[in-house]
């Protein structure tokens, strides 16, 4: 083991190659049973969407006056997990963070795949599916337009873009690492990456146009993070229901956005890591600074919370307190704790800097964050309307077999697409990992120190 | 006369902007291969900045403009007056705007860095290693035969871990790279 240690302590640039293409190698029958358990459940959930479209809306148990539940909580979540995908990789990288370097391209993934499963929610909760384009700027036989004043719109707009600059923000990174992998490949792998590094081969004048395009586009995806998340929570804030109409709803959507989607990095990362054995890579130091991240947005949703809860009271507005009652104390209210449990109270451990370091801890409490964010969306979505200003037709909305289904479904989609993704293509930036490989030995060696 | 190409390829970065800079003092213009974008070697280089600024910059205003133009101009063919409201309703239209700028201007970017790099890469560059995608760095030199051996030497004493030497003949010689 002494003699490892020198190795272990200072990687080259081989051995971060070296590492890195080892995921790459082809996927045993553990990892194809687990594609194909992913693949199971994302037939029962659009066979049960096929069924949907089939016999009416009414299967998936929406009625007045919930008529936006799980499919729209489902909407916001997965739009809410893709943002910290894009804090990590364009905005921690405006700011010449190093250890983003180790886990960037695994947020940025699941940024695009986060923003496609997002993107199936809206049609799937639309009746009629099949015109989803209704709102694209289309005008219809009376050549009338979409009305560009409705957030329905504006989402259209914002989460298509964000999908569109996500890709392309993922792609052109993906470039110089899938040449490098490309040029240690065969057969039909060297083929495909080939075709998707179109030829790339590290020249002066190939990198100074990249090093360029790859800075404008994230400067571009850092306005776009935080316009996509405040537009999400318009969609709520514009209508005049309480628990909605609120001017808060921006910054604290997007700070629960940057939770949630920072939790989930952790739920991915933290099992890959142990699976593919890149102890090496992704150190203590990166789950660290994660896990800090995670408690600092863990304070701001407290705070937003409070705020809320602070304005209903200081207001004294009758159907606020009533509709606020009703989600602290009502039927459903223990959603309400459930939520305050796992997004106020259990991050708090995370001021501990041993817990900060320690994957087992962090995998579990990152599980708590992604209940609770999803339960938060539920209480604020199907909540706030159950208990509208009439209070004859209040309804406290309880999700059916159909939508539980097409929720699980939509995890297994998504997991089923950044575990293909992580066996074909690199997860890891090499390119970005080589530039950073000094604070990447500062960390293996404070590690090293540490567990001796 | 017949021209060689000299590749070196180092495995520190600073031995290669070393040797960069001895070959600029002597008039040559060599092609760099590296695994990492190197700040060194720009400088070393004197590159300009990229045009790709102007293709984003081109590429956002169009985007901005299309979204005023799409928000207004579809508010004004079809006057429908709303409870007295304006027909255009500048505040929300400038999200539509926002998007629109992002998106083209994002656009613009990847394809000014395709047009300005050479990308795809039809008819890449001969002389190129795999280690140069990995964990070496690596200069490229056209001349002329007799200067061939001056090359190598000059790479070698730069702290080059390989240099290779072939000869090229005139159909083998492309316009875009000459040495001096």
């Amino acid at each position: 083991m002494a003699a490892a240690a020198p190795t272990a302590i200072a990687p080259t640039y081989t051995d971060i190659d070296r590492q890195v293409r080892s995921v790459l190698a082809p996927g045993g029958l553990q990892y194809w049973a687990w594609i194909c358990f992913c693949a199971f459940f994302v037939c029962i959930g659009a066979s049960l969407w096929a069924n949907q479209i089939y016999r009416g809306l009414g299967v998936s148990g929406l009625k007045q006056p919930t008529m936006w539940a799980v499919y729209i909580t489902n909407f916001v979540f997965w739009v809410g997990i893709a943002h910290s995908g894009t804090l990590i990789s364009a905005i921690l990288f405006l700011f010449r963070t190093r250890w983003r370097t180790a886990v960037y391209r695994l947020a940025e993934t699941m940024t695009v795949f986060a923003v496609l499963t997002a993107g199936l929610f809206p049609v799937i909760h639309l009746g009629r599916p099949w015109f989803f384009y209704w709102l694209l700027p289309y005008p219809n036989e009376r050549s009338l337009q979409p009305d560009f004043r409705s957030p329905l719109v504006w989402d259209a707009f914002a989460v298509s873009t964000y999908l569109t600059i996500s890709t392309l923000f993922l792609f052109m990174g993906l470039i110089p690492d899938v040449a490098n992998a490309r040029d240690a490949a065969k057969g039909w792998r060297k083929t495909f990456y080939s075709i998707v590094s179109m030829g790339w081969q590290g020249t002066d004048r190939q990198w100074r146009h990249f090093s360029m395009a790859y800075l404008l586009l994230a400067g571009f995806a850092t306005p776009l993070v935080i316009s996509v998340h405040s537009v999400v929570s318009w969609d709520f804030a514009m209508a005049q229901l309480p628990g909605w109409h609120s001017t808060i709803f921006a910054p604290y959507f997007v700070a629960g956005a940057i939770f949630s989607g920072v939790a989930m990095v952790l739920t991915l990362l933290i099992p890959i890591r142990k699976i593919m054995g890149l102890e090496d890579l992704i150190t203590p130091w990166h789950l660290d600074n994660l896990a800090k991240v995670i408690l600092l947005t863990s304070l701001v949703i407290t705070y937003s919370y409070t705020c809320e809860s602070f304005m209903v009271w200081y207001t004294h507005d009758p159907f606020e307190v009533v509709t606020f009652n009703q989600r602290y104390f009502g039927p459903q209210g223990y959603l309400f704790w459930v939520m305050v449990l796992c997004n106020c109270l259990i991050p708090l451990l995370l001021f501990s800097p041993r817990v900060r370091i320690n994957p087992v801890w962090l995998f579990i409490i990152s599980l708590f964050v992604n209940v609770g964010m999803w339960t938060e969306r539920f209480v604020i979505i199907a909540g706030s309307l159950a208990t509208n200003t009439e209070p004859s037709q209040w309804h406290f909305f309880t999700p059916s077999i159909t939508e539980i289904f097409i929720t699980v479904g939509s995890f297994a989609w998504f997991l089923m697409l950044f575990s293909l993704f992580a066996r074909f293509l690199p997860i890891i930036s090499m390119t970005e990992l080589k530039e950073g490989i000094r604070y990447l030995r500062e960390a293996l060696r404070d590690n090293y120190r540490r567990a001796a | 006369m017949s021209e060689v190409r000299v590749v070196a390829s180092f495995t520190d970065e600073e031995q290669c902007v070393h040797a960069l800079e001895r070959l600029l003092a002597d008039g040559v213009r060599p092609r760099v291969f590296s695994p990492i974008p190197s700040e060194k070697i720009n400088h070393a280089l004197y590159l300009k900045r990229s045009h790709v600024r102007g293709w984003v910059l081109t590429g956002g205003i169009f985007g901005a403009l299309s979204g005023f133009a799409i928000t207004l101009g579809t508010s004004y063919e079809w006057g429908l007056n709303a409870g007295g409201k304006p027909i255009a309703s500048i505040p929300p239209y400038l999200i539509i705007v926002f998007e629109l700028m992002i998106l083209c201007g994002g656009i613009a970017g990847v394809l000014g860095f395709f047009s300005n790099a050479r990308v795809p890469a039809l008819d890449p560059i001969e002389g190129y290693s795999n280690h140069f995608s990995g964990d070496r760095f690596g200069i490229m030199v056209i001349c002329d035969e007799a200067e061939g051996g001056k090359m190598e030497t000059l790479l070698k004493e730069s702290g080059a871990a390989e240099v290779t030497s072939e000869t090229l003949y005139s159909a083998e010689l492309s316009p875009g790279h000459a040495a001096h």
